[in-house]
């Protein structure tokens, strides 16, 4: 796998001695990091290095759904702006991502509910994502499948539906950006695991693999659900992450019969059905941190009790496969993004829990501009580690999610 | 099963019996000379260890005590107590 055949991106490159920027993780943030970096700054002496393979993490674990209908005022940007490059991208990779804009519909359970998607809307609205609120039976000549009877666990009041939204076939983002970033010179190094970032009078100076040093004075640690164990191994700093594993699974191949995606939170269940026909359906989390990726008859028996409820169609159909991946999560939901701030030349990427994929395009682009020019874009700057501190966390959350005692 | 956790009281049990009470982080920080950068340390900050961390688990459907114990974050095992000790 790693040594005969030729990389799908291209050329297979020595690891040099120094490079301008070293991006650890071979994930999504990286890669779109480097693409743009190469793209808009003209930086292409990068290199990605990536313990396993390129997208083995939370890149190729996700359940592929992309939408831009957050909560608060800074996140709904950011990802709107994530959901409008698929199509930009698709063309400009020239790398057929299999953009499918089949309409989100995230299910309402109670009044309250329906209020909260009430402010939901209003504020995607005000920035112009499409976004409405629409009753249960609207929602159910939507998605036919949908019960909207009274007689289940949690009756469906009504639904917040995002025209936009949909899915992306997450593999080929890897692989499209991969190549895209390699035409232009980025190095790509799978196999190649960062041990230790050295510093000299607090500025970056070299990132240590087990392939050798590697001197630069810009490293970013954009690793998924390891970073936060990396960046306080390497560097000291403490997150507020807590890194659970998030599981996903999917049925036997079926006819069409879900034609967008539908999500419950009351239900703790999302499920879109894929090209080809199988219901991809995704979970909560263990409420515990690990890093097993390890999957549960738990979650299992929740998702077949779930959606043979809300979708009473798919009783008595098989999972064919289930997986897991990891979710790095933050009190408020929302993600850290930081750069020069600990360390000069350190820049992070990280706090994402279960939404990283959404917003890899828009993230990498301005990651790469905070890089280049060593400025915080204004849009990133509400990310910035310090929040914690200065008690500004983001309201993506109508109450913090914390794993810690005081819950 | 995923995770199995050992009550001082109650033993050996399933771990959907308990409820994760963060790693643990040392004495609450005293009142005196507290700054927002030790108090947000303490309330919000993680090592976020893969592998072995000390952390506090609540028995919430069990006999309700609270207690640490140490666990490999990469195998969900729980590990005798001195080997884990940094």
């Amino acid at each position: 796998m790693f040594l005969k055949n030729k990389p799908m991106w291209g050329k297979k490159t020595k690891l040099k001695s120094s490079y301008d920027v070293v991006l650890i993780g071979g994930g999504l943030h990286s890669l779109a990091t480097a693409y743009y970096l190469a793209k808009e700054h003209g930086i292409t002496d990068i290199a990605i290095i990536e313990k396993n393979y390129i997208g083995y993490g939370g890149a190729g674990r996700n359940t592929a759904i992309v939408r831009a209908n957050q909560r608060t005022q800074h996140n709904v940007p950011l990802y709107k702006e994530a959901l409008d490059l698929w199509p930009v991208l698709t063309k400009e990779l020239d790398y057929n991502l299999m953009f499918n804009n089949c309409g989100n519909l995230n299910l309402m359970h109670s009044e309250a509910a329906m209020n909260a998607a009430r402010m939901n809307i209003a504020t995607a609205q005000f920035h112009g994502v499409e976004s409405h609120l629409i009753d249960a039976k609207e929602a159910k000549e939507l998605v036919p499948a949908l019960n909207i009877s009274e007689d289940i666990t949690f009756p469906i009041h009504g639904a917040m539906y995002h025209p936009p939204g949909g899915v992306v076939r997450h593999d080929a983002v890897v692989w499209g950006l991969a190549k895209g970033a390699a035409k232009m010179g980025v190095e790509i190094h799978q196999q190649t695991e960062a041990t230790d970032i050295t510093t000299k009078n607090g500025k970056v100076t070299a990132v240590v693999t087990n392939r050798g040093v590697i001197n630069t004075k810009q490293v970013m640690i954009s690793a998924g659900g390891y970073s936060a164990a990396l960046i306080h191994g390497f560097l000291g700093i403490k997150l507020p992450i807590s890194v659970l594993t998030i599981q996903a699974m999917v049925t036997q191949p079926l006819k069409p019969i879900l034609d967008h995606v539908v999500s419950s939170g009351a239900y703790h269940c999302y499920a879109n059905q894929t090209l080809k026909g199988e219901i991809a359906t995704g979970a909560h989390m263990d409420p515990w941190p690990n890093y097993t990726t390890l999957n549960t008859a738990h979650y299992i028996k929740h998702q077949a009790e779930a959606l043979s409820e809300f979708l009473p169609a798919l009783r008595g159909v098989r999972f064919m496969r289930i997986w897991g991946g990891l979710a790095d999560m933050t009190p408020d939901m929302a993600p850290i993004m930081d750069g020069n701030e600990q360390v000069e030349g350190f820049f992070m990427d990280c706090g994402w829990g279960y939404f990283g994929f959404k917003s890899c395009s828009a993230v990498g682009r301005h990651m790469a501009s905070f890089m280049a020019t060593n400025t915080c874009p204004d849009i990133l700057k509400p990310f910035a580690l310090k929040r914690y501190q200065e008690h500004k966390l983001m309201g993506e959350t109508a109450a913090l999610m914390s794993y810690s005692p005081d819950n | 099963m995923a995770l199995t956790i050992t009550c001082p009281i109650c033993g050996k049990r399933n771990g959907y019996e308990f409820r994760y009470g963060g790693e643990e982080k040392g004495p609450r920080p005293d009142e005196k000379d507290l700054t927002p950068e030790s108090w947000c340390d303490y309330v919000h900050m993680n090592k976020c260890v893969a592998g072995v961390q000390q952390e506090w688990w609540f028995h919430r459907d069990g006999c309700g005590s609270w207690f640490t114990i140490f666990r490999d974050t990469t195998t969900n095992l729980e590990k005798e107590t001195p080997e884990a000790q940094e």
